[in-house]
């Protein structure tokens, strides 16, 4: 997939000019023309002088092209057209009297192959004059325009430059210190006093105008260490960003004691460097393991860079990638103005790798005038498509809108949102009332909504009403408003993601972008867009000559900063960028481990287990051979600008490295030698089946097996003592009563139980019968229960103990009754006796 | 003569009882003596569950009193086993929440369970309980015929109050059910362990219950991050909620074990319309691929090979056969590998020692003696009926 035929043609012209250099074509070929003039075009509110031009008509199609996706756009004098117009600075692009001169201008500054490294891309990119605050967002703009020009909203143009990075060895890195106040100097006696004095009127959680990374926290330290990583480079101190920022970006200096009270750039600038190179220098160096066997060392930002030019979007509305990084301002970078740029409020910070985490209070919200071209642009359409990558931090939130185009609780537009497991869209036409009510939800059991990054696109048009798309599939979800019109939409509307303008539809997770077009992309544009994926993408080169012995041999692979925590690698290949490298027959290679900083990455190891023979027809000079379809993720250390990867193998060819497991630590269980109870309850069915033991009553009598039935569970489950409780006691009560009834009830059984001297006075008084204490007649009740419940061996009871208390107890209980219940017969009273002796611990403790 | 009413009688008699009955139990919740006697009836009624007749008693505390020591009290046991509460009440209860996702005891007799008794009372050897084609039904008359759809024959026999020690007959799944003899299991392909832990999901249930119940371990106990991440499976979300931290330190830790293991299971599935457990060798169920798209570089599962990652690292100490390669197709030899632990072993005694005496094993004295068990059910043909005995043995009462 990494080159299709018609790029080739492209690749080896300019194979000729580098040769240090393999074009790869990551997606489609670009048009076979040469000119990119068949790209549809967006819809969008042109600047009002571009009605105003009388200039000659644009000469070709490319041209017309241009004049509508670019040209319009830069010659604002706001824009490129205050310098770069005629007259002006050269080059003279963005002139205003002649689109064709305009053109020729920008031809040369136009990369056509790769859109991103436009020289217009860079310089805006660079901050060279950006419209807006982040000069990312201005040259994501300005892509996007040229790419609207050369034609990638309907077919791809972007190809791969692998470009050979700088020969670096994996040598040890430094680490940062797990606690902020050790070291020699510490962080703590170092950066983080120049931060809380500087620094904590913005960057500090407690500010009245707070803003994020929290680096400059006064009353946290270990929190504002963690946000401060980033911006240290321990290897090289000079390309900290809080240096740069200050030497070269003049951003917040402070006045120094020689500035008199002026901001001293140099001055703070400095001293913030002494600082940093301190604290790095007192941080030893993790030496790396001399006996692996490794490749040479790339930093993140060292790839080349996979630039996304794959997807589909011919009739963007409004579009956020998340670049920004810092501050409180998402920008739209569609192209489409006015931008509708998102302020970001309450807890919302910035993710590694582009996007936003949106937690419990937090929102981005477009202000209601810039939302107008949404209702504006999509009212004239009829449709609309919402697109975003959105990882919910769980699937148990509800009511949780994710992208939402609407007033209050109650009134909307439209509106993303997540109900657990499901995601569910809310469309205001014609044929639903203002909420948009009913909503189209996908089912419970398809659990489309998982806590994971998800490519998510609601559409909406006439015919089909919403459909919802979740990772490229059509969720098959069916909208039970169909037909419907646009024409109520309430252009007084904000957009706000992660939340209901009223604050309370809150969704919590990472949102990497969004995109909002104003037609129905079809399945097979969704399914482009979920292709290209999110984010930004790099080629590491990882050399590895003096291993494989071939010339500009490396190990390719793609990564990307997958979030806050973590890169992801994946798809390694081996390649090399000589095309006349010749590959070894049955080159091995095993045992792949990815490393940070001198240290191999403890969790993660993907690739650990790999084992492929490198060459013969399973390599081709173009692509190289893939190593392994399988990606993984790797833990951030330093930060995607200081991480310096490397790889270790368990063997290159003829180079071997024993791969040691770390040392493995059995700790022997701890005796624990508190005395416990020696003894338990009997659990339900031995309470049962010993009831049915003593009495003779069978268990599968109806009268107690019944009740057992019922009540089996009111006993106890497990023999521990400790778990006893008082209902389990009544409820073994209850089933031993019900045993002695039935016992009492079968002459049989209870003739062999008590013999047969109740048999002729069950009936009688038990006043009378059981006269007096030990009496005769009470001693054929107690010797029964005795002999049965107690047990008895050669003539003596099994436990002495017991048959006194079961005695005592009985005999006292026999004297009680008439007081308790005067009318009390034989049977009764007998049955009270053997209820008394069968539920207690003679029978229940073990 | 009418007693009928006095069983269920709400007089002030029976109330007087229950009464009563607490109070004996106060007085009696004391420790027993240890007599023969005394001895007797506790290893009776630990292993039976039920009081011994005065015979079984008397012919019990002769043993103890022939033979001073542990001989006499194994000797003691010994007896106790050969009675049916032993199996139909002790081990039947010991074993159900084993067979359910509850873990309750509170659940039906089942082909898993009946198949534990079986073997216990025939002493089949249980490091096969995994991995043998081995079934026990009962040939009490009056039961449904056994079924690979329902449970019908076993719940009829608990119903009926059937005798299981003796009726209890040994056969196999591949001749009862009809399952391929090598997609037998043991007890993981009964159909109790099927209806419970391969229904829906992904199969991990059926690892993870394996580990809690023949392992004594959940997934938390053996976690070990340091595993290659090479067999996690795509539906695994490598940054949950958006954050790979989750992932690297817990996630990973039982998936980079579990997921190369339960893949033995990829071709098994448990269809709830039908009832009957599903086996499709060669195509791997559709379970094992579902969220694709939750990590598209995550493993797609091709076929049942499995592996034993855990044979280093951390989980080396669960004590695996050195003359098993750890590998495999399929869940029989799964099963095998799992059965030939240590820890397989030291979790059947620890299980009995604790049903056997109530508690756990963690002084110093019970460790030793669980020690010593489990080497001699190891070295005895992996005996469950002689652990019974000699947990009975080890602790007759003060």
């Amino acid at each position: 997939m990494f080159r299709e035929p018609s790029t080739l043609r492209l690749a080896h012209a300019l194979r000729r000019v580098a040769p240090a250099l393999v074009l790869l074509a990551a997606l489609a070929a670009c048009s076979s023309s040469g000119g990119p003039a068949t790209a549809v075009n967006p819809v969008t509110t042109p600047p009002s002088n571009v009605q105003n031009y009388t200039g000659p008509a644009p000469a070709n199609a490319d041209v017309q092209a241009f004049k509508i996706n670019l040209w319009q756009n830069v010659i604002p004098s706001d824009r490129c057209g205050g310098c770069h117009h005629q007259g002006g600075q050269s080059p003279q692009f963005a002139r205003s009297d002649d689109v064709n001169l305009a053109y020729q201008a920008a031809l040369p500054l136009v990369n056509l192959i790769n859109p991103s490294q436009s020289e217009l891309v860079l310089k805006v990119g660079s901050g060279h004059n950006c419209w807006v605050a982040d000069p990312s967002a201005c040259a994501a703009t300005m892509q996007t325009w040229i790419q609207n020009w050369i034609g990638a909203g309907s077919s791809s143009t972007t190809q791969v430059q692998l470009v050979a990075p700088p020969v670096q060895s994996a040598g040890g890195g430094k680490q940062f210190p797990a606690d902020p106040t050790v070291g020699n100097p510490s962080y703590q006696s170092t950066v983080y006093p120049l931060l809380t004095k500087f620094c904590s009127g913005c960057h500090n959680p407690a500010s009245a105008s707070a803003q994020q990374p929290y680096f400059a926290d006064p009353n946290n330290i270990d929190a504002a260490y963690i946000a401060a990583q980033p911006k240290i480079n321990l290897a090289t101190p000079n390309e900290s960003r809080f240096y740069v920022r200050l030497a070269t970006e003049f951003h917040h200096c402070w006045p120094t004691p020689t500035s008199n009270g002026a901001p001293d750039c140099a001055g703070s600038s400095a001293a913030m460097l002494a600082a940093i190179t301190a604290f790095a220098n007192g941080i030893p160096v993790t030496p790396i393991d001399p006996s692996l066997v490794v490749s040479n060392a790339v930093t993140l930002t060292q790839g080349t860079i996979a630039s996304g030019g794959s997807r589909y979007e011919a009739n963007l509305v409004a579009k956020y990638m998340f670049e920004t990084g810092q501050g409180g301002t998402a920008y739209d970078t569609s192209g489409v103005t006015p931008e509708a740029d998102l302020t970001l409020s309450g807890n919302v910070s910035w993710v590694g790798g582009w996007g936003i985490a949106i937690g419990a209070g937090g929102s981005a919200q477009a202000s209601t005038s810039a939302s107008q071209k949404l209702a504006a642009m999509i009212q004239s359409s009829g449709e609309y498509s919402i697109e975003a990558w959105a990882a919910p931090a769980d699937v148990t939130q509800t009511n949780a809108w994710i992208v939402s185009y609407s007033g209050s609780n109650t009134t909307r537009n439209v509106t993303l949102g997540q109900s657990a497991t499901q995601y569910e869209g809310l469309t205001r036409s014609s044929v639903t009332d203002t909420n948009g009510m009913p909503p189209m939800l996908t089912t419970t059991t398809g659990g489309a909504a998982q806590a994971a990054l998800q490519h998510v696109v609601l559409t909406y048009d006439p015919v089909n009403g919403q459909k919802l798309y979740v990772n490229g599939a059509d969720t098959g979800a069916v909208d039970p408003s169909k037909g419907g019109t646009f024409a109520n939409w309430d252009s007084t509307f904000a957009l706000v993601l992660g939340n209901e303008t009223t604050g309370q539809r809150q969704w919590q997770g990472v949102i990497k972008f969004v995109a909002i077009h104003n037609r129905a992309l079809t399945l097979a544009q969704v399914q482009q867009n979920f292709a290209a994926g999110v984010g930004q993408k790099y080629y590491l080169l990882f050399g590895v000559d003096g291993l494989s012995g071939v010339s500009q041999s490396y190990i390719l692979f793609q990564a990307s900063q997958y979030d806050n925590y973590s890169y992801l690698f994946y798809q390694p290949k081996f390649i090399s960028l000589d095309p006349n490298a010749t590959i070894p027959a049955n080159l091995q290679v095993s045992g792949l481990r990815l490393g940070v900083n001198g240290v191999l990455a403890p969790a993660g190891q993907a690739f650990a287990t790999m084992n492929v023979t490198v060459g013969g027809s399973n390599y081709s000079a173009t692509n190289g051979q893939l190593l392994s379809s399988l990606g993984t993720v790797i833990p951030v250390e330093l930060g995607p600008a200081n991480d310096l990867f490397f790889l270790s193998f368990d063997q290159f060819g003829s180079h071997t490295h024993t791969y040691v497991e770390p040392p493995v630590t059995v700790t022997p269980p701890t005796p624990n030698n508190t005395p416990q109870p020696d003894f338990g309850v009997a659990t339900f069915e031995r309470v049962n089946d010993s009831l049915s033991r003593i009495t003779g009553v069978a268990t599968t009598d109806p009268v107690v097996s019944a009740l057992y039935n019922s009540s089996q569970q009111a006993m106890p489950a497990t023999p521990l003592i400790s778990a006893f409780l008082s209902s389990q006691q009544t409820a073994v009560s209850e089933l031993a009563n019900s045993y002695c009834g039935e016992l009492l009830a079968s002459p049989a059984l209870r003739d062999a139980f008590f013999g047969s001297g109740l048999d002729a006075s069950l009936n009688a008084s038990a006043a009378t019968f059981f006269a007096g204490s030990l009496s005769p007649n009470r001693m054929i009740v107690i010797n029964a229960l005795l002999t049965n419940a107690v047990g008895t061996n050669g003539g003596s009871y099994v436990n002495p103990d017991s048959a006194t208390a079961v005695q005592s107890e009985v005999d006292a209980l026999l004297t009680r009754i008439p007081t308790l219940a005067p009318a009390a017969t034989v049977s009764q009273a007998t049955v009270a006796a053997c209820t008394a002796v069968l539920g207690s611990a003679v029978v229940t403790l073990q | 003569m009418n007693v009928s009413n006095t069983g269920t009688g709400s007089g002030g008699a029976p109330r007087a009882a229950i009464a009563a009955c607490a109070l004996l139990i106060a007085q009696l919740a004391a420790p027993a003596f240890a007599g023969p006697n005394e001895q007797a009836k506790r290893i009776y009624e630990r292993i039976a569950g039920v009081p011994p007749s005065a015979a079984v008693l008397q012919q019990m505390a002769s043993a103890i009193s022939a033979q001073p020591g542990q001989a006499g009290l194994l000797a003691a046991a010994t007896i106790a086993t050969s009675a049916s509460t032993f199996y139909d009440v002790t081990l039947k209860n010991f074993v159900t929440p084993w067979t359910n996702r509850n873990q309750t005891v509170f659940a039906p007799l089942n082909d898993y369970t009946a198949t534990v008794i079986g073997m216990v009372r025939d002493d089949v050897p249980f490091n096969t309980a995994l991995s043998a084609d081995i079934l026990y039904t009962s040939n009490a008359s009056g039961l449904p015929s056994p079924s690979p759809a329902n449970d019908d024959h076993y719940a009829a026999a608990e119903a009926n109050g059937v005798d299981l020690m003796s009726t209890l007959v040994q056969g196999t799944q591949s001749g009862v059910y009809g399952t391929p003899a090598a997609a037998t299991a043991g007890l993981i392909t009964t159909r109790g362990a099927a209806s419970a832990f391969f229904l829906n999901g992904t199969n991990r249930a059926m690892f993870r219950f394996t580990m809690i119940n023949h392992f004594c371990a959940d997934m938390p106990l053996l976690m070990d991050t340091t595993r290659p991440a090479d067999r996690i499976r795509q539906d695994v979300a490598r940054s949950p909620g958006g954050d790979s931290r989750i992932f690297l330190n817990n996630c990973v830790g039982c998936h980079s074990g579990m997921d190369p293991m339960v893949q033995a299971f990829a071709y098994y599935n448990f269809d709830a319309t039908s009832g009957q457990m599903l086996y499709t060798p060669g195509q791997v169920q559709p379970k094992y691929l579902i969220n694709a798209t939750n990590f598209p570089f995550g493993f797609v599962t091709p076929d049942d090979s499995w592996s034993n990652r855990w044979r280093v690292g951390v989980n080396s100490v669960l004590g695996w056969d050195a003359t098993l390669p750890g590998s495999g197709n399929g869940a029989k030899s799964l099963g095998a590998e799992l059965g030939a632990t240590d820890a397989f072993a030291q979790c059947q005694v620890v299980k009995v020692f604790q049903a056997v005496c109530f508690r756990a094993p963690v002084s110093s004295a019970d460790l030793a003696t669980v020690a010593t068990i489990k080497a001699s059910f190891k070295s005895g043909g992996y005996k469950l009926k002689q652990v019974f005995q000699q947990a009975a043995a080890a602790c007759p009462g003060q």
